[in-house]
């Protein structure tokens, strides 16, 4: 049985109450802000504040794994050749023989490492925390065509829905005397034959779904719809998200600021013009 | 001999949902049973532990007498063959026929074998024209047909069948009463889900009715349909010719215009 299809189980959290349109705001106010920063500095600071946010909202533990599951080998890769062979390198910092590692280079693969984190963290808790018929009709409310709606849920629900699929033919398979357990190679052949069905069968999904759609008149214009979610903003989600545009803001004047070399700013470690 | 039986089976889903509460419940020989109850009795939930694609949260099932624990599903799919309710979620492969070699070919069985089950089954089956198609081009009913071949083909003793007359036409619920008939004659029990109360007084002599979680009746299919206090807590109706039967006041329990005639013609004479 199928209950929730998308990734969301609702844990009663103030994250998950905020309006969605907020969490949009925010994952795009704080990944532009550790972009725009100069150095790594903000962007760690805001991956800080994430994994504080993580935990209050009873996510800590998937988040850290995502963000060390994805930081830790990112960051290695990055580090190593942006610090051995970016063009910006000047200072030496270490001498391998074959590699010379490059503070300015690691510097900026920290930026890149920390900017990516803030998106990829941000984004992952408003996923998580929102229910995607709410984020859905969060966006129709503000002006979204329902069409452009439509599409983010089908494509939010299209993994979990796959799986689901997956598994239920993996059980076809083992019920006709495919193993799919055993080894790494036994695995890898049930899978082959799998992929052809579950790409095939979402696929005339999609086409029946679009047309069950049609039929219920999904596809009239002109017509102010109403909506079964209904998504009320409060005053704490637009101080929030007024917050967050000023936070955003501020970040740009000073960066831009010291890119014009108009302020020097305190603590800068490695900010390349 | 072949047997499946069940004690005290319970399962619990992922969800937390109980969906079998202590099941016990022993089929054998070659009389096919048939499963019934309302949706989310567990009927399809216990039929899926006598292939151990669901393993039981507490309780034992026996296969033949071993405990379904100690082989993996797919060792299991020479002895229990499964038919799944949604064709779809079976047919993985480009051909019917290849469909159809699947199962024998991961059992390892010899190609002569192979070609004489193909020939056999594919009649039975009513697919034999149709081998070279590829299954997503065949019409539902065929589809189901060609999943029904693909379990058959590995000659299991003891075939599960989950509401196998869903979405079928008169043509196809009279080829799968061939099926389950030709069944019994192997010497092979054959276990059916179905709603087709219809379907299921004319083609089983066994009715267990389940009701959230539990097997509520177990007995002959006269027995069982002339208990309808049973029946209307299990929300299972049965045949209107057996409505109109007892409606009538026949003591027997009728499932077919010949049997009511009958009755009413025994009746009258013992009257007489």
């Amino acid at each position: 049985m199928a209950h929730a299809l998308n990734s969301f189980h609702s844990l009663g959290t103030p994250l998950e109450r905020m309006h969605p349109i907020t969490k949009i705001v925010a994952v795009l106010a704080l990944g532009l802000s550790a972009l725009l920063w100069p150095d790594f500095t903000l962007g760690a600071a805001l991956v800080l504040v994430l994994v504080v946010v993580a935990f209050l909202s009873k996510l800590g533990h998937p988040f850290m794994k995502l963000i060390l599951g994805f930081g830790v080998p990112v960051a290695v890769m990055l580090l190593f050749i942006q610090g051995g062979y970016s063009s910006r390198n000047v200072t030496i910092i270490a001498d391998w023989g074959f590699v010379r590692f490059g503070l300015e280079g690691i510097e900026h693969a920290a930026k890149l490492v920390t900017t990516l984190l803030v998106f990829l963290g941000s984004f992952y808790l408003m996923n998580k925390t929102t229910y995607a018929g709410r984020l859905v009709a969060a966006l129709t409310q503000v002006g979204v065509s329902s069409k452009i709606g439509y599409l983010i849920l089908a494509s939010l629900n299209v993994v979990p829905q796959m799986q689901l699929r997956l598994a239920v033919i993996q059980q076809a398979q083992n019920a006709r005397g495919l193993d799919t357990q055993g080894g790494l190679v036994a695995r890898l052949k049930a899978y082959i034959p799998i992929l052809g069905p579950v790409v095939l069968s979402s696929l005339t999904d999609a086409q029946e779904r679009g047309m069950t759609l049609e039929t219920r008149g999904f596809g009239i214009d002109g017509v102010r719809r109403t909506s079964y979610v209904q998504v009320h903003a409060r005053r704490a989600d637009f101080v929030v998200g007024c917050g967050l545009l000023l936070f955003l803001i501020m970040v740009a004047v000073l960066s831009v600021m010291w890119h014009c070399g108009i302020i020097p700013l305190p603590v800068l470690i490695g900010g390349s013009r | 001999m072949l047997s499946v039986e069940t004690r005290n089976l319970e399962y619990r889903y992922g969800s937390g949902h109980r969906a079998l509460k202590g099941v016990n419940l022993s089929l054998q020989g070659n009389d096919p049973v048939a499963i019934i109850g309302q949706n989310g009795a567990g009927k399809t939930t216990l039929v899926k532990h006598f292939n151990g694609i669901l393993r039981p949260t507490s309780g034992n099932v026996l296969i033949n007498g071993v405990d379904v624990n100690e082989r993996s599903t797919a060792r299991w799919a020479g002895t229990v063959g499964y038919v799944f309710q949604n064709p779809d979620d079976q047919l993985f492969l480009e051909t019917v026929r290849k469909e159809l070699e699947f199962g024998p070919l991961q059992m390892g069985l010899d190609e002569r074998v192979i070609a004489d089950r193909l020939e056999r089954i594919s009649g039975l089956v009513g697919l034999d024209d149709k081998l070279d198609v590829h299954p997503f081009d065949l019409t539902a009913t065929e589809k189901k047909f060609c999943t029904i071949g693909a379990v058959l083909m590995m000659e299991p003793g003891i075939v599960v069948f989950d509401e196998p007359t869903c979405g079928q036409d008169m043509a196809g619920n009279r080829r799968l009463e061939q099926i389950i008939k030709t069944l019994a004659r192997q010497n092979r029990l054959c276990i059916t889900i179905s709603h087709d109360m219809k379907f299921v007084t004319r083609n089983f002599r066994r009715v267990v009715v389940m009701n959230q979680g539990n097997v509520l009746v177990d007995g002959d299919v006269d027995e069982v349909f002339s208990q309808p206090d049973v029946l209307r807590r299990s929300f299972v109706a049965p045949p209107p010719i057996t409505k109109v039967g007892r409606a009538a006041g026949l003591k027997e329990t009728v499932f077919t215009v010949e049997g009511l005639m009958d009755a009413v013609k025994r009746q009258k004479e013992s009257e007489v």
